[in-house]
C-alpha cells in the first residue's frame, strides 16, 4: 500500500454509520464529507470514493450518494472528471475555514461578545483559561 | 421511453377474496421500489401478475409484454426469489449453476461462479448441506449472474441474521444494480430498506394506498413532535395520525406546510414504518 493510497468506503465506515431523522441523508452525506475536509482527512486532489462504493457500504439509494455530491459540487468543494469520478478540488480547506470563519463572527461572535461584555471579563484572563483544558 | 410496469386497473380475484383490487401504477427503469403492506394484502399476488405467474385482469405491461399471455419472452428480461423460493435438496452447487445456464440465455455462468467464490459454498456442496444463510446466498449468487431488467425479490432476507441481511444489500446495489436495472422487493423489514429505495408502494386489502417517490414523501409528508401545550392547535391542522410518546404526541401531517408546524414543536420526515401505519390506520377507518 502506497502512503497516498486512495480514501476507499470502507474507511469511511469507521465514522458513526448512524443517520439522524431530522435531516435529509443526502445532507448529512455533505457534512461528514465537509468534515473529513477540515480533518484533513481528505486533502486537495484526493478521489471520493464511487458512488456505487458508498451506496454500497452505507446501504443507500445511488441517487441519495449522487446528490449529496453534487452538492459538494455546488460548492465548489469537489470537481467531477468524466468518468473518473469525484476529485478534492486545491485549497478546499482554507475555503471551508474561511466559510466557518465567517459563520462564527455573523453567527455566534455577537453572542459571545456580549456575554462577555455582560460579565466583564478581561479577553487576557479568557485567553489563559481556555490553555489549561 | 415507456415505463418499465405499466399496471391500469389491474385486479385478482379468488372467488369473493379481492386479493387485488383496482390498482394502476407505473414503474420506470432504474428504480428500487420497495412494496409494503401487511400479511395477505395482496403483494405476492401482485408480484405473481407481474412475473405472469397467475392471470388478472385490466391491463398489465411488464417489459414491454402482456406477462400472462407472453411469459416466455417476459422470462428473459425478469428475475425472481420468491420468499418460498426452494431449490432441489439433493442437487450440487455446480450442477445447479450448470442446469441454469442450459435454461437461461442470459445466465452468466462466470459471474455466478466469481460471487460463490467470496462464500464459503463448496462447488461440490448438496443444497442440502448448506445452511440457510447459504441457500439464500446461493439464490442470490444466481439471480445476480442473470442480465435481467427486473429483479424481484419477495421477503430475501426472511429468516437470516443481520450481518447477512446487511452485506445482501450492500452486494446488490455494488454488484448488481444500475440505472438500467429495476429492483422490487418486498419485506417486512421496512427499516432496512428504507434508504435504498427511490419509490414506495403500500398495499392494504388488495389496494394501492400510497405509491411515492421518497423523495416527494419527505416533501409531503412531515412528523411533528409536539408538547401538550400545542397539542390542540396541532390537532386543528388536521393530522392524518397521531401518537403518544413520552408524553408527547407524535403527529404525522399530510401537505401541511411545515413552516407552520415548526412553530409547534420539532419537525423530521417520518420513517417509512411509522407512515405505513399512518395511512392503513386512516385507509381501514374511511
Amino acid at each position: 500500500m502506497s502512503a497516498d493510497s486512495e480514501t476507499t468506503a470502507s474507511d469511511w465506515s469507521l465514522m458513526d454509520p448512524k443517520w439522524n431523522d431530522d435531516v435529509p441523508i443526502y445532507r448529512q452525506l455533505r457534512d461528514r464529507v465537509v468534515a473529513m475536509l477540515l480533518e484533513g482527512v481528505l486533502t486537495d486532489g484526493d478521489p471520493l470514493p464511487s458512488v456505487r462504493n458508498v451506496a454500497a457500504e452505507y446501504r443507500l439509494n445511488p441517487l441519495t450518494v449522487l446528490k449529496g455530491y453534487q452538492e459538494l459540487v455546488d460548492e465548489e468543494l469537489v470537481e467531477k472528471k468524466r468518468g473518473r469520478g469525484m476529485y478534492v478540488l486545491p485549497g478546499v480547506r482554507e475555503k471551508l475555514l474561511n466559510d466557518e470563519k465567517e459563520r462564527f463572527l455573523r453567527d455566534q461572535w455577537p453572542d459571545v461578545l456580549a456575554t462577555i461584555q455582560r460579565l466583564e471579563l478581561d479577553p487576557a484572563e479568557l485567553l489563559a483559561n481556555g490553555h489549561d483544558e | 421511453m415507456a415505463a418499465l410496469i405499466e399496471a391500469r386497473g389491474v385486479s385478482k380475484h379468488f372467488g369473493d377474496v379481492r386479493a387485488v383490487d383496482d390498482v394502476s401504477f407505473n414503474i420506470e427503469r432504474g428504480r428500487i421500489v420497495g412494496l409494503i403492506g401487511p400479511n395477505g394484502a395482496g403483494k405476492t399476488t401482485l408480484l405473481q401478475a407481474v412475473l405472469g405467474l397467475t392471470s388478472c385482469n385490466g391491463t398489465l405491461r411488464v417489459c414491454g409484454h402482456d406477462p400472462f399471455r407472453e411469459r416466455q419472452a417476459l422470462m428473459n428480461s425478469v428475475s425472481y426469489v420468491a420468499d418460498v423460493a426452494v431449490l432441489p435438496k439433493w442437487i450440487t452447487v455446480s450442477r445447479l449453476l450448470d442446469y441454469v445456464a442450459t435454461v437461461h440465455p442470459k445466465f452468466v455462468l462466470s459471474d455466478a461462479e466469481a460471487a460463490l467464490r467470496q462464500t464459503k459454498i463448496k462447488p461440490n456442496a448438496k443444497v442440502k448441506a448448506l445452511s440457510k444463510g447459504m441457500v439464500a446466498q446461493l439464490h442470490l449468487s444466481i439471480i445476480m449472474a442473470i442480465d435481467a431488467e427486473l429483479l424481484i425479490l419477495d421477503e430475501p432476507t426472511l429468516g437470516l441474521d443481520i450481518l447477512f441481511r446487511k452485506s445482501f444489500y450492500s452486494e446488490l446495489l455494488s454488484d448488481y444494480f444500475n440505472e438500467d436495472r429495476t429492483i422490487i422487493i418486498t419485506t417486512h423489514q421496512v427499516e432496512e430498506i428504507e434508504n435504498i429505495l427511490t419509490d414506495v408502494m403500500f398495499i392494504d386489502d388488495g389496494k394501492l394506498v400510497l405509491d411515492e417517490s421518497l423523495e416527494s414523501i419527505g416533501e409531503q409528508y412531515t412528523e411533528l413532535m409536539a408538547s401538550s401545550e400545542h397539542a390542540a392547535a396541532a390537532r386543528a391542522l388536521t393530522p392524518i395520525a397521531e401518537r403518544s410518546v413520552f408524553g408527547q404526541t407524535v403527529f404525522t401531517f399530510a401537505g401541511t406546510p411545515r413552516e407552520r408546524l415548526k412553530e409547534l414543536g420539532e419537525v423530521r420526515t417520518p420513517g417509512l414504518a411509522d407512515l405505513f401505519v399512518a395511512r392503513i390506520s386512516r385507509e381501514r377507518a374511511a
